[in-house]
């Protein structure tokens, strides 16, 4: 039974990484089909040489010949520009690899699922809880969610009043009562519009 | 939720990612430095020299052809096959079923629109949402053990997707939910791997604000 409880909660974690980060399968993608307009290229190229017919760019003998020469045939400043252009793809690739690559959404602690919430969901939640503990109209209050905070920013009518630490409590309270898996700190701040 | 290799997606982007690091960096070496664009140069002669020595040693008696053409035709029809594999991997494994069981007596199927009709109709009076969607896919790696002795083989996982009302509590939207998991795991008689994502989309927006608290 123990043992039961424990695959659950590995396939709950595992559900909730997967669900909260990106699969990179659009990069993957792009690049296997550059890479595959190369190869066929390639191939086409191999095919029409050896039938002895008209390249579409050029044979692969002659790709062969400019590939080897280029370090001395090509133009310096356009070396380094190519040099520089084809780093940074590779800098790009290899970040989208190494890096988790998060998306705008929060795993919440549950026994049974894997629950994922939209950023934007806590955030029109935590909003509507702001603004009942202030007493304020829906738009006067946005609220934030990021990786690692939680933002309300509360605009309440000139000449009122606002307990920013009621606040910044309530929602801190509602956040704890929610079970986010990861912490977000809560903070709020006031401006005050000119208004109705 | 599907069965997209993502360590495999990864690993491909980083070892392409460090050729194109190493291409750049050697590239931009041969254009600042003139000595180093002269040895390219020099190598690159030789190793073509080579590979016309070696292209003229083994041609195919009676044409004008080597093997190496023909080899490396076919090594990039491989790599071709494999790249179209690599895409065609991404989003695989949706299925239609949450269960099948196999014994004497014949196959039960349980298609997965049962539990989507279930969990949509009772979840059309809940205020909190919006819209319910339901999907499964398959992984081999969740197969139960335990499950053996049902003569159950239940390889899918179940997705519920709910887009809530602006401002609804998403702990209220989860205990609903729960509540129907819970029903579903007494109907099937074991638990599925379950996910639930509460989402916002454009019925959201468009949809009246959560007034009650």
């Amino acid at each position: 039974m123990r043992d039961e409880q424990a695959r659950e909660a590995r396939i709950i974690n595992r559900l909730n990484v997967r669900e909260t980060r990106s699969s990179r399968a659009v990069v993957s993608i792009v690049v296997a089909a550059l890479l595959l307009v190369a190869a066929l290229w390639l191939a086409l190229e191999l095919v029409l040489s050896t039938t002895l017919n008209a390249p579409v760019f050029m044979n692969p003998a002659e790709l062969a010949q400019r590939l080897a020469s280029l370090g001395t045939q090509a133009l310096p400043g356009a070396l380094v520009a190519v040099g520089v252009a084809a780093a940074l793809l590779g800098i790009f690739l290899l970040a989208m690899a190494v890096l988790p690559g998060t998306k705008a959404r929060q795993a919440i602690a549950n026994n049974r699922s894997a629950v994922v919430v939209d950023n934007a969901v806590l955030a029109a939640a935590l909003s509507r809880t702001a603004r009942t503990a202030a007493r304020l109209a829906p738009e006067q209050v946005t609220t934030s969610v990021s990786r690692k905070r939680i933002d309300v920013s509360v605009h309440p009518s000139s000449g009122r009043a606002v307990d920013t630490e009621h606040i910044r409590e309530s929602v801190a309270r509602e956040v704890t009562f929610y079970g986010l898996r990861k912490p977000l700190t809560v903070g709020v701040t006031t401006s005050t519009a000119v208004a109705s | 939720m599907n069965g997209t290799h993502r360590g495999l997606n990864r690993a491909l982007l980083g070892v392409l990612g460090m050729v194109l690091v190493a291409a750049g960096a050697i590239t931009i070496l041969a254009g600042t430095n003139p000595a180093f664009a002269r040895r390219w140069t020099t190598a690159g002669a030789d190793v073509w020299a080579g590979v016309q020595d070696s292209l003229a040693a083994a041609k195919i008696p009676g044409a004008d052809i080597s093997w190496w053409s023909v080899g490396v035709l076919a090594a990039l029809v491989i790599v071709a096959v494999l790249l179209v594999c690599w895409i065609a991997s991404q989003g695989t494994g949706r299925s239609n079923q949450l269960a099948s069981q196999d014994n004497d007596t014949g196959k039960t199927t349980v298609d997965t629109a049962v539990a989507a009709h279930a969990i949509k109709a009772a979840l059309t009076d809940n205020t909190h949402v919006l819209a319910a969607s339901v999907q499964s896919w398959n992984n081999k790696s969740w197969n139960n053990k335990s499950r053996k002795n049902t003569g159950a083989v239940a390889n899918s996982g179940l997705k519920i997707s709910i887009q809530t009302r602006k401002g609804a509590s998403p702990v209220e939207v989860m205990a609903a939910v729960d509540h129907l998991v819970e029903g579903l795991d007494q109907l099937l008689g074991f638990r599925l791997p379950v996910l639930v994502r509460i989402k916002a989309g454009t019925r959201t927006l468009f949809a009246r604000t959560e007034r009650v608290a």
